[in-house]
């Protein structure tokens, strides 16, 4: 141990770049990490704060987010006569792209009825539409783009007036914006349409028994929302988590690379002691032991300073750019640690050839 | 003392192997965050660029086709036929849903094609008809491979059983897949008969696409007409604009990853060669001649690193669109550029860090052993 301690800290800088090294690394996977989890809360905000346990959708949609639902004619009206159901909000949402200052910007745009629900939840800047011509903005959207009240948005071919701006309707890929369900209506060209109904369950009946009841009905597809929200996440967890474990699988080979090279520095200056060891009778899984000590040492302590930098990054990055929402919870940090004692283990393969084909006598030729 | 640097440098293989694969690794991150994107990029414009259509006529005010949405009264087909140039017009409807096979669902565009369509349709057809017909649907390959369908199985789309008649190329992306079924089909399962999504234009022989993109913008209301390098150019900004900030962040950090690998890589490597430094000093080498030779070896070092991490990340591009049917990278000659500049600042850096052992070197230690 005193070795491997003394090996490890002779050399400061070293020492610091290495831990440098793996602390980035480290905070690169955590970031990362983050970014998926905060997207994954994101992607259900909406429907984490609408009224109901029960969705119900086009016949073949499972999402919110992903695919675009039209409702047979009469849904509404047919869902409400369903013993059991309390009440139906409906809605009729797209994904809509906005030219906002040269900048393309997709948005979630839902269209409510105001007197039922289904709006924004925390409106915190004027108020909710009253006419067709009103909109409510993401207030983080809007401060990007120098929006306010009063102000005029373009949508496809009409233009409305900002009269609200609401809180926790946003994200990096999109953010919602809220009409009259008849002003969306009017702006798709779909009289009476409608998405999704958002259902209000009777306290004495199950939301499955209800569902079950729903789904019945010709065209339509009824969900919990629970499952609604983690068919969102799945959905969106498929598009993103590829191109994330492979960004995280690179960082953690570089981690590995980095605790690898200057183990193996340290043990290649150190040829001649451990000459001196093997001389001395020391076999080689003691030698090992000690490069396992320093690699374990280097990388656990850059994993220690990665998950402190990812902590103060999150902050950064939030600060600059608000549509990002990077959760970073206390079993990533655990996972963190793992991930750097699996840095340590591999990089602790790279002075093993140079401490196997050590000669003891080596020592006394010199 | 270029040959002193390159030597040093390759003297001990391992070591080389370790900090050029750190610094070649840091550089792919660079490299392939900017691949995956480019890749989206041209994916989410492949049927755009490969719908056989010149210009593109959609609702006023909408320039995407990508997470946007489009409705045209139908008569508006008849009104740009009559202008001057069009020599054929298309219309297609348009929504994103859900092909579903079993339990595998999974999210695509979903085209309604009329009968022998003159634009819009599927551009490799790898088995079976372009044409859906009635109750038919072409769909992806690698999606009807991954959900173990064949043609003449059963798909659900829009909440419809159709069957599968044909299997196309070059239709799926990172996010969905295209899939193509009778326009007929399409306008009764969303009840909305006269509306269309765009108009598809294939201009006269001679025809300026541009020139026939304004034309119509002039004679017909309540459309925004683009060419199809316009249209792609709009898909191309949707996803630069939503990655730009993302990918500031991931190269920010890869540079910085990169430079500490570097900075370790060129400060080890001297630390190791201290001795042979002393005697170069002993021997009247000046610093700025030491200086010189650890400059060579970082620039050396970080040359075999861009080169290692360019070979990864095309590698990377073979395989990785082998195992994960909806990514692939696609490596730029402007990327490479970038990431080379990258190199230089890491190779400066880096160089600079054992300056003070170099400086602070004492001649006579070689002499006492150390």
């Amino acid at each position: 141990m005193l070795i491997a301690h003394r090996n490890l800290t002779r050399e400061k800088t070293r020492l610091a770049l290495s831990i440098g090294g793996v602390a980035l690394a480290i905070m690169l996977v955590l970031i990362l990490d983050g970014l998926l989890a905060g997207m994954y809360r994101q992607i259900t905000s909406y429907l984490d704060h609408t009224p109901g346990s029960v969705v119900v959708a086009q016949k073949g949609v499972r999402n919110l987010l992903g695919a675009t639902s039209l409702l047979p004619a009469g849904a509404a009206a047919d869902v409400e006569a369903i013993a059991g159901v309390a009440g139906a909000v409906p809605i009729l949402s797209q994904f809509v792209v906005l030219d906002l200052h040269g900048k393309k910007q997709p948005a979630y745009l839902v269209g409510y009825p105001p007197e039922l629900g289904g709006g924004p939840w925390d409106v915190v800047a004027g108020r909710t539409p009253e006419t067709d011509e009103e909109m409510v903005f993401d207030r983080v959207l809007a401060a990007r783009h120098d929006i306010g009240l009063g102000d005029e948005v373009a949508l496809m071919d009409r233009t409305y007036s900002v009269v609200g701006l609401s809180r926790g309707t946003t994200s990096w890929m999109t953010s919602f914006i809220f009409l009259r369900q008849s002003a969306v209506q009017t702006l798709v060209r779909a009289p009476g349409a409608a998405s999704f109904l958002l259902v209000d369950v009777k306290k004495e009946e199950a939301a499955e028994s209800v569902r079950d009841r729903i789904s019945e009905l010709p065209g339509v597809e009824a969900l919990l929302k629970s499952d609604v929200q983690a068919n969102d996440r799945s959905l969106f967890g498929k598009f993103f988590s590829a191109p994330v474990r492979l960004m995280a699988g690179i960082a953690f080979l570089i981690g590995a690379l980095v605790v690898g090279l200057v183990i193996y520095t340290a043990t290649v200056e150190r040829r001649r002691e451990y000459g001196v060891l093997k001389a001395l009778g020391a076999r080689n899984c003691v030698l090992y032991s000690v490069v396992v000590i320093q690699a374990f040492w280097a990388a656990l302590a850059g994993s220690a300073f990665g998950i402190l930098l990812a902590l103060g990054a999150r902050t950064a990055i939030m600060a600059a750019r608000p549509q990002f929402l990077i959760v970073l919870q206390a079993d990533m940090a655990g996972r963190a640690l793992l991930i750097g004692m699996g840095m340590g283990l591999l990089a602790a393969l790279f002075p093993a050839r140079a401490i196997a084909g050590l000669e003891p006598a080596e020592v006394f030729r010199r | 003392m270029t040959r002193l640097a390159v030597r040093n440098l390759f003297q001990n293989r391992t070591r080389l192997i370790i900090s050029v694969g750190g610094v070649a690794l840091a550089l792919m991150l660079i490299l392939s965050l900017d691949a995956i994107v480019l890749w989206i990029q041209q994916r989410v414009t492949a049927y755009i660029d490969s719908s056989g259509a010149d210009v593109f006529v959609a609702q006023s005010g909408v320039r995407n086709l990508h997470m946007a949405s489009s409705s045209l009264p139908w008569d508006r087909s008849a009104l740009v036929a009559e202008v001057d140039g069009v020599q054929s017009v298309t219309p297609i409807l348009y929504t994103t849903n859900v092909v579903a096979v079993g339990d595998e669902r999974t999210i695509a565009y979903i085209i309604g094609l009329p009968r022998d369509a003159l634009a819009g349709g599927p551009w490799i057809v790898r088995s079976g008809w372009a044409d859906p017909g009635r109750g038919g649907a072409v769909i992806d390959q690698g999606l009807a491979e991954k959900s173990g369908v064949g043609l003449g199985d059963e798909v659900e789309i829009m909440g419809r059983t159709f069957e599968v008649v044909g299997l196309s190329g070059g239709t799926t992306s990172l996010t969905n897949s295209i899939a193509f079924i009778h326009s007929d089909d399409f306008s009764q399962l969303r009840g909305n008969p006269g509306i269309v999504s765009f108009l598809l234009i294939r201009v006269a022989p001679g025809a300026s696409p541009p020139d026939v993109a304004r034309r119509i913008e002039s004679e017909v209301d309540g459309v925004t007409v683009q060419t199809r390098q316009e249209f792609a150019a709009q898909e191309r900004r949707v996803v630069r604009d939503m990655s730009t900030d993302l990918v500031r962040i991931m190269n920010a950090v890869g540079f910085l990853i990169g430079l500490a690998v570097m900075g370790l890589t060129v400060y080890t490597a001297t630390l190791l060669r201290r001795g042979e430094y002393g005697v170069m000093k002993a021997l009247g080498a000046r610093n700025r001649d030491l200086y010189a030779s650890v400059a060579v070896q970082a620039l050396v070092s970080v040359g075999l690193g861009l080169a290692v991490g360019v070979g990864f990340t095309l590698v990377l591009s073979a395989l990785v669109p082998r195992l994960a049917s909806n990514l692939g990278l696609a490596v730029s000659f402007a990327s490479v550029a970038k990431t080379a500049v990258a190199s230089v600042v890491f190779a400066g850096a880096a160089a600079l860090l054992p300056i003070r052992q170099m400086r602070d070197l004492d001649p006579a230690m070689v002499f006492r052993g150390k």
